[in-house]
């Protein structure tokens, strides 16, 4: 078979087949994933929260974590200590006693617009998602800075077990992915929870303190905090009194170390340069001798 | 009394014959002999050390198959890190930094008074960074993942760590190449070390790189935990003050160890050797004091930028100043006297007193100033096996230390035809 | 040798200040939850010196004066022993003299006026008071707090007066109290004036820090300027006017009259409305029930039953709040500066306001027996900011003298079939037993609530307001269905709406209405989950049908989770 004849059949191959693909009727695609553009998150109303701990069943539930035990003896007890989340509980409730009554808030990851856990993972196992979703994956070699670097001190590592991970929230991921909704916002009887889209969301913080004046406060924790992060929370107390930092300001935690890490490619390229520099003014005169001798040796 | 010493070391200098290896089985056979136990077997250090060293595998093999938790060791949610990160990984790399300041001064500044131990530090800074950055492999909880940062698997280029791993990584690689001459002339290998010798100066250069971006970049992985240091400790500069104070800091421990070498490998060195380390221990005095003196006013200066000044009188404040005072001025004044007057034994005892300071100070950024508010009963305090675990590193690295010293041309002179090819 | 001694010592101090230094370290957290408290104690009389406006940071403690002491002892001598006196009014400042201004000079003052005393008495061999530094300031006393609460001069009070004065004097004398300040009248002395028909509240004129007319400003600034805070002028006045006729009161056997002890007016007892509703109000020739109807307005007249507003105030402060007059006399159809420029219409209309009509009613709503409806139900109309226009024609009739108050409501015509006794609630059966809801109950308990208010029967016009506290914002026409309103399914689904994101779902629609309504009527019943529905029997069902399969394979892997036995 000679070179033309060879390209013509699998040319004339190629075609057909690819004719037959186009053509083939009722083929099915792969479900395409939502074309995510925004960051999505929850709006937590804390004035609307009842402290049922729903949201810590469903999720674990949705998570396989061992349920909790909600009934309303069990919880009274619970909610007496200030809890913080652990490796088998992504999200818990806590009472808090102000001025102006008892108030519940669920803690959880807040899910940053621009993560401290992220930055700080050398190996990109704490990623933030275009959807906003900050999620662990099994690559992580369990260094545990992210749990120094975040803020909020959410991820937790299970240091009782052998092969440990980082358990933290991470807003329901794979459900997102089917086009659900978190486990904890499915289940709020109140709709202290709400889920959307960050613009969404934040809108409507906005206008539920708007229309309601008396009923919170205006600042929406979240908004601007730690550079913004996709939880936001609503509240009709000042935020310290309900367990919330104030000190965090609104810089967002990775660009604490930017600074540093632009010194790098400075550092590369001048200190040789200086060093070398320095090598070459401080060599003592015999040596010089010695290499001329040398390379008058090697001409030769 | 000084023609007994001569003698010895004619003797020793007439032992010595250029190993010949050629193949394989020749390689096998000269490590054979190495293998064999120079000197007494059962000296007190051995006897202290040895069951330590025991007891720490056991416990090193207990905690990879059980986890970090209790007892193993008192990490907790609230304090991550503990006396490995801090103490083995953060201070045990400071203390390296003898490593990079000397070669610095004697490559670069080319102050050949402190080329006789150089060989000695890089030897020691190269065993640190192997055993105590190896320590790593210990404190993190998914050890089998190593390599992920290594390798690839999602290189997370804007995480501090991964400068870090890899700087630790490339590092130990150039220090291996700085003193791969010594190796060289050990095996007898006279063509490897003609070409490794040339690389030292490239070695070096990239080593210091190398070193003052993870000196820096150790502290620069605390930089994100802004709202959980003291506000007296905290600043964004802290990669500055950890740069600063490896300086002194390795050079202490220069000093420390220096110091203990000569007095149990002395029979190596001769007695010129001997009173030229006392100049060289001033030199280094001299260089510490420097050094802690501008990392004194850098401290204050930072205290008055960051509007810390009204926490000097809180009860951390009392532990910083007796960190600040009593572990970095006193033990300056200490170097500068003793520099004075050429005194060394106020020379070594100020760089003990610096080698604490440094160790407090590591420590207080890891679990003693860190997540400070928290009540006694979630604070962190080191439990008794990771004392064990951390000692039997330390042992174990002093005696790959000794094994080396003893077979290799590191504190004493190298071998007359390395010492040729040098000149040239 | 030396040498190594030093160094052992030093290393000894060393170790003692790392361990001195770590203990500090680690309790810090003690140290920083002690606050100090300052405690209040009973005022008894007492009073707390400490001048923190003059004197700043104190150097001293504070002096816990006892008041209720010196009085007893001076009762013979009188209150101008320690107190000046000013055309024959005392005046309650002390100390008596104060000669430069300035923090020494006012400390000097106080100590000549107190140890000069206490040293005259000793030195009489009478009871005396202290005359060391520290037996006055005591340290013990630094953090107390003396607070004595505010005294209400009610109508009670305020209707004892006027009975005792014009038994006194034989006909109705308010000159003796109330005065006015005349602006205009150069002569300072002259400008204190009593002008009969113009009695209005002390606070009027007294009360500083609150934004005024025009005039009223005025006539505050010089108040202000000398000084006479309400709490100034009250003693002034009244203690001076109680001073001068107690000893009479006394001897006719009459103990309690005319006090002049602190706590005996300061008592922090407040009578409610109810209990004032019968005492009679001050005379103003007020009429009980005037007809306001503003010249070029569009809106009809309003018949407005002031008296019975009157019983259900505790002060006529609460409507009348700058001036005893009808509300128009400063606020004109358009707005005039005597108003500050709010307009008639916003002045009754205002739904936020403490003093429109609107706002008082609107308040009234947040009371535990209406909240449970009205706190979900807006307040007004959004668009015009102003109330609903259905509740118009409830004031705005145009009838003179005729208040058409509505019938109480009644559910005797509801249709026994429709509106359900029980309704049940079966889309929880997943997780719940079905929850029995006491449908017909509730109405009737609303209805009652509704009947025993004046004013709830007053807006209440017919039975389907009530309906549409629960049954709302549908469309009216639906709500109007008098016997069949729609069902919270209609408009709350069960999924979840991305689009709509506070498009409230029926499980927190359910929730919001039920328990806010509980909630905010402070109900004993129906605050627990299982008193509304039952818990299933048995393993309950997973509320969570989709999870998040990558996640819960690693929690639930064995080989991972069992690796380590407990």
């Amino acid at each position: 078979m000679d070179r033309r004849n060879f390209l013509k059949i699998i040319g004339s191959g190629a075609a057909s087949a690819a004719t037959g693909n186009l053509l083939t009727p009722g083929r099915t695609f792969a479900k395409d994933t939502p074309t995510v553009k925004e960051f999505y998150g929850i709006l937590v109303d804390t004035t609307r929260c009842i402290g049922c701990r729903r949201c810590e069943k469903a999720c674990a539930e949705a998570n396989g974590l061992p349920v909790p035990d909600i009934s309303e003896s069990k919880s009274a007890d619970v909610l007496k200590t200030k809890r913080k989340t652990t490796d088998t509980e992504y999200t818990i409730i806590n009472s808090y006693d102000t001025e102006k009554g008892k108030f519940f808030v669920p803690k959880r990851c807040m899910h940053c617009n621009q993560p401290g856990c992220a930055a700080a993972c050398l190996v990109k196992a704490m990623k933030k998602r275009p959807s906003g979703h900050v999620t662990w994956a099994s690559n992580c070699i369990g260094c545990r800075l992210c749990m120094v670097s975040c803020p909020f001190d959410i991820p937790k590592f299970e240091y009782s077990k052998a092969m440990p991970r980082i358990q933290k929230c991470n807003l329901c991921f794979d459900r997102f992915n089917n086009g659900g909704i978190p486990a904890c916002v499915e289940v709020c009887p109140t709709q202290a929870l709400m889920f959307g889209s960050r613009r969404q969301i934040l809108e409507e913080g906005k206008r539920r303190i708007a229309t309601n004046p008396d009923k919170y406060i205006d600042h929406i924790y979240g908004e601007f905090e730690v550079g913004g992060t996709s939880h936001l929370y609503l509240s009709a107390v000042p935020f310290e009194q309900i367990g919330f930092r104030k000190d965090l300001g609104t810089k967002p935690y990775p660009e604490y170390s930017t600074g540093f890490l632009y010194a790098v490619p400075f550092i590369f390229v001048l200190w040789p340069i200086v060093m070398l520099g320095i090598n070459r003014a401080t060599k003592k005169d015999g040596h010089e001798h010695q290499e001329e001798k040398h390379e008058e040796k090697g001409k030769h | 009394m000084a023609g007994e010493k001569l003698e010895t070391v004619e003797v020793v200098q007439q032992k010595e014959e250029v190993p010949q290896i050629k193949s394989l089985g020749d390689f096998w056979t000269f490590m054979k002999g190495q293998l064999k136990p120079r000197g007494n077997i059962a000296t007190p250090f051995n006897i202290i050390s040895l069951p330590i060293m025991i007891l720490g595998y056991i416990f090193i093999v207990y905690r990879l198959a059980t986890g970090l938790g209790k007892p193993i060791t008192n990490l907790n949610q609230e304090y991550p890190w503990g006396l490995w990160i801090g103490f083995d990984v953060v201070t045990g790399v400071a203390f390296a930094g003898g490593a990079y300041v000397l070669c610095f001064v004697v490559y670069i500044l080319r102050a050949e008074k402190y080329h006789a131990i150089i060989r000695a530090t890089v030897l020691n800074g190269f065993l640190a960074y192997l055993f105590y950055a190896g320590a790593i492999v210990l404190d993190i909880g998914r050890w089998w993942n190593i390599y992920n940062p290594m390798v690839g698997n999602d290189f997370g280029v804007n995480a501090v760590m991964f400068l870090v791993a890899w700087h630790f990584f490339l590092y130990m690689l150039a220090e291996l190449v700085e003193f791969s001459p010594t190796i060289a002339e050990w095996l007898g290998m006279k063509w490897l070390r003609k070409i490794l010798g040339s690389l030292t100066l490239g070695a070096v250069v990239f080593g210091i790189c190398l070193s003052t971006l993870h000196q820096s970049g150790l502290a620069a992985l605390m930089i994100m935990a802004k709202s959980k240091i003291h506000p007296l400790w905290y600043t964004e500069f802290i990669p500055i003050l950890y740069f600063v104070s490896s300086i002194f800091a390795g050079l202490s421990m220069v000093i420390f160890e220096g110091s203990i070498s000569h007095k149990v490998f002395g029979g190596q060195l001769d007695e010129a050797h001997h009173k030229h380390y006392d100049d060289i221990l001033v030199g280094l005095s001299k260089i510490c004091a420097v050094a802690m003196f501008g990392y004194f006013f850098l401290k204050a200066i930072l205290l008055v930028h960051e509007h810390a000044v009204g926490y000097l009188f809180t009860p951390m404040g009392t532990w910083y100043l007796i960190e600040v005072i009593g572990f970095v001025l006193v033990p300056c004044f200490m170097f500068i006297s003793g520099a004075q007057q050429k005194n060394t034994a106020t020379i070594k005892f100020a760089a003990i007193l610096t080698m604490l300071g440094i160790i407090i100070n590591r420590l207080n950024y890891t679990f003693i100033a860190y997540n400070w508010y928290l009540p006694l009963s979630e604070k962190y305090w080191p439990a008794p096996m990771e004392y064990v675990i951390t000692a039997s590193i330390i042992l174990t690295e002093i005696w790959a230390f000794r094994w080396i010293v003893n077979r290799m041309p590191v504190l004493k002179e190298p071998p007359a035809w390395a010492k040729a090819m040098e000149e040239h | 040798m030396n040498r190594k001694w030093i160094f052992f010592w030093v290393s000894i101090a060393y170790l003692i200040l790392i361990s001195y230094g770590l203990y500090k370290v680690y309790t810090v957290e003690a140290t920083l939850r002690v606050k100090e408290v300052p405690a209040t104690i009973k005022p008894e009389n007492k009073i707390a010196i400490a001048h923190t406006e003059i004197f700043g940071k104190l150097e001293r403690p504070q002096v816990i004066f006892n008041h209720g002491k010196h009085e007893e002892a001076f009762k013979k001598e009188g209150c101008n022993t320690c107190h000046p006196e000013k055309d024959g009014q005392l005046i309650f400042d002390f100390p008596k003299t104060v000669k430069k201004k300035g923090k020494t000079a006012i400390m000097n003052a106080y100590h000549d006026g107190c140890i000069d005393c206490h040293k005259k008495q000793s030195s009489e061999k009478k009871k005396s008071g202290p005359a060391v530094c520290g037996d006055c300031h005591k340290e013990k006393d630094k953090s107390i707090a003396v607070k004595y609460p505010v005294v209400e001069f009610d109508f009670y009070y305020h209707d004892k007066h006027v009975k005792k004065l014009k038994e006194k004097i034989g006909k109705d004398d308010c000159g003796q109290c109330h005065h006015t300040y005349d602006i205009n009248e150069e002569d300072e002395a002259l400008a204190l004036v009593y002008e009969n028909g113009t009695e209005e509240s002390c606070y009027y004129c007294h009360e500083f820090g609150q934004k005024r007319g025009p005039e009223l400003t005025a006539i505050t600034k010089v108040a202000e300027k000398k000084g006479l805070t309400i709490r100034k002028a009250s003693h002034q006045q009244c203690l001076n006017c109680h001073l001068k006729y107690k000893e009479e009161y006394l001897k006719k056997g009459e103990k309690e009259a005319c006090p002049t002890e602190c706590i005996k007016c300061h008592t922090g007892k407040y009578r409610t409305v109810a209990e004032l509703e019968k005492i009679v109000r001050p005379d103003r020739d007020q009429k009980d029930k005037p007809f306001i109807d503003i010249e070029n307005s569009k809106m009809k007249g309003v018949t407005f039953d002031h008296k019975s507003h009157e019983a259900n105030s505790k002060t006529c402060r609460s409507c009348h709040h700058e001036t005893l007059n009808a509300c128009d006399t400063c606020h004109s159809l358009t707005g005039k500066p005597e108003g500050n420029g709010i307009n008639v219409a916003n002045a009754y209309h205002h739904v936020f306001s403490e003093h429109s009509c609107a706002g008082c009613h609107n308040k009234k709503k947040e009371e535990k027996k209406c909240a449970g409806c009205h706190h979900f139900i807006p307040a007004m109309d959004v668009e015009t900011m102003n109330p609903k226009k259905e509740t118009c024609t409830a004031c705005h009739s145009g009838k003179k003298d005729q208040i058409a108050m509505p019938k109480p409501l009644s559910t005797a015509g509801l249709n026994k079939d429709k509106v359900k006794k029980e309704v049940e609630i079966k889309v929880l059966e997943k997780e719940f037993e079905p929850s029995k809801f006491p449908h017909r109950d509730i109405i009737d308990k609303l209805v009652k609530v509704s009947n025993d208010s004046k004013m709830a029967t007053y807006f209440h016009r017919n039975l389907q307001t009530l309906c549409a506290g629960c049954h709302h914002r549908s469309v009216s026409e639906a709500e109007a269905q008098k016997d069949t309103p729609p069902n919270c399914r209609n408009c709350h689904m069960t999924a979840y709406d991305r689009q709509n994101l506070n498009k409230i779902r029926l499980l927190s629609a359910y929730h919001s209405q039920c328990l806010g309504c509980h909630e905010k009527m402070n109900l004993e019943k129906g605050r627990k989950c299982t008193e509304c529905h039952k818990a299933k029997p048995g393993d309950p069902k997973k509320i969570i049908t989709m999870r998040n399969e990558k996640v819960v394979k690693q929690n639930t892997s064995i080989i991972i989770n069992e690796w380590r036995p407990e």
